[in-house]
């Protein structure tokens, strides 16, 4: 399992974390997204063998939001 | 019976704006999440921002945005339900009231600046579901019943009152009576219905460009009525300034104020003070009217004891919960009839300043 940061700097209301969240039943390899409007960012614990970083990116953008990896 | 058409007739004024602003996120995650699900499981043509901004169809909208108030309404009738009972063996003092607005006040400005994208620290004012609220509610919208989640969340919405819904609790407090708690809360949340519903239909049907101009308007009303409420704390305080005097001397100049206490002064405001002074007791008279107190400057000699007379005549606005913030003095007014209030002496120069107890009519007593 690997754990990603992402910086999510368009999500305007807290009701954005919860529709993150729900990256959770449409991804597969997604173990469980914990999103956050104070920080503006997201984590993403995931299966690198069945899932990539672009494909969460592309998720986000799918659903409206931009997600920028972060180093840490 | 008063306090509840008060309630109503402030709910469906300022509370409906209000309550929007600070629980509109929580009615936009029930409608995200009612929509997201019935969105997804339609093919979409092209991406879009949010869900809100697919153009739901008006059933869509309707259903959860009623449910999320039929269940805040319950759920709020049994908050006035509660306070009333807990209200027989506590009274907020004018003191806490006054802290009470204070942070109302500051709650509410933190929320119109984060609005306002001033800084992110604001975002901190902005109430955040925790993750296990908002994992359950997901959980629980994919159940059969998609109403769970704004049931829930309606629900959920005593748990981040408005700075007006925490007024009207104060006020079901205040009546030191479940039922009448329960009334209270019951009109106020039914009056901030309407305007809830309407704003909140037409914010998420006007599509994600026109909501970015209403949630600039939701915030500027709500910096006012947080500034208002700041001002209403400063009343409760019974700080010497506060701009609701300040607007109210402007409108009518209290021109009272510089007069000396003598009784030929007193005698020509009526309805106003008369000095009727005794030999060691000063006797005032003070009506308290639908739109305020009148006269709103009193004079009262120094050095000697003062009953105040306040005269309601069908008075049935919050003139009646009157209250002078020195003395931690506080009284219920008859809507029709008199009270005599007893003030010891003051010294030369005192200013007691009184008010209702929502601080909106404001008023003093020289002592010179």
């Amino acid at each position: 399992m690997t754990k990603k940061k992402f910086s999510v700097p368009d999500m305007h209301c807290p009701a954005c974390v919860m529709i993150l969240e729900g990256l959770e039943d449409s991804l597969t390899g997604i173990q469980r997204v914990s999103a956050s409007y104070h920080k503006q960012q997201m984590q993403v614990t995931y299966d690198e063998t069945r899932l990539s970083e672009a494909s969460i990116i592309t998720a986000a953008e799918e659903l409206g939001y931009t997600a920028i990896p972060t180093n840490s | 019976m008063v306090d509840v058409w008060i309630a109503f007739i402030t709910g469906l004024t300022a509370g409906g704006l209000s309550c929007m602003a600070v629980q509109g996120g929580l009615l936009a995650s029930s409608l995200a999440n009612q929509l997201e699900q019935e969105m997804l499981s339609q093919p979409t043509k092209k991406q879009s921002r949010h869900p809100l901004a697919k153009t739901p169809t008006r059933h869509q909208l309707a259903q959860p945005i009623l449910v999320f108030l039929l269940a805040k309404l319950v759920a709020y009738t049994l908050l006035g339900l509660l306070l009333g009972a807990l209200g027989s063996t506590l009274t907020l003092t004018p003191m806490m009231r006054a802290v009470l607005q204070f942070g109302i006040g500051i709650f509410m400005i933190g929320n119109a600046l984060r609005m306002f994208n001033v800084h992110p620290i604001f975002r901190y004012f902005s109430f955040e579901p925790p993750s296990f609220v908002t994992r359950y509610i997901r959980k629980s919208s994919k159940g059969k019943t998609s109403l769970g989640s704004p049931i829930f969340l309606g629900a959920m919405t005593v748990l981040i009152p408005c700075g007006i819904a925490q007024s009207m609790m104060a006020v079901a407090l205040g009546s030191a009576n479940p039922l009448a708690g329960a009334a209270i809360m019951f009109a106020f949340t039914l009056g901030a219905s309407p305007v809830f519903f309407a704003l909140s239909y037409s914010a998420a049907r006007l599509g994600a460009v026109m909501e970015k101009y209403f949630m600039r308007l939701v915030a500027l009303v709500l910096l006012v009525l947080g500034i208002f409420a700041i001002d209403t704390g400063l009343n409760l305080w019974g700080a010497p300034f506060s701009l609701t005097s300040t607007i109210q001397d402007w409108l009518d100049p209290p021109a009272v104020a510089a007069a000396p206490p003598t009784a030929a002064a007193t005698t020509a405001f009526l309805p106003g003070p008369h000095l009727t002074s005794a030999q060691s007791i000063s006797k005032l008279t003070l009506y308290a009217q639908n739109n305020g107190y009148s006269p709103r400057v009193l004079n009262a000699a120094t050095g000697r004891a003062v009953k105040l007379e306040v005269i309601t005549q069908n008075t049935r606005s919050c003139s009646v919960a009157f209250m002078i913030p020195e003395l931690r003095l506080q009284k219920t007014l008859p809507t029709t009839g008199s009270v005599v209030i007893d003030i010891p002496a003051q010294p030369k120069g005192t200013v007691m300043r009184f008010s209702c107890s929502m601080g909106m009519y404001t008023g003093q007593i020289v002592f010179n």
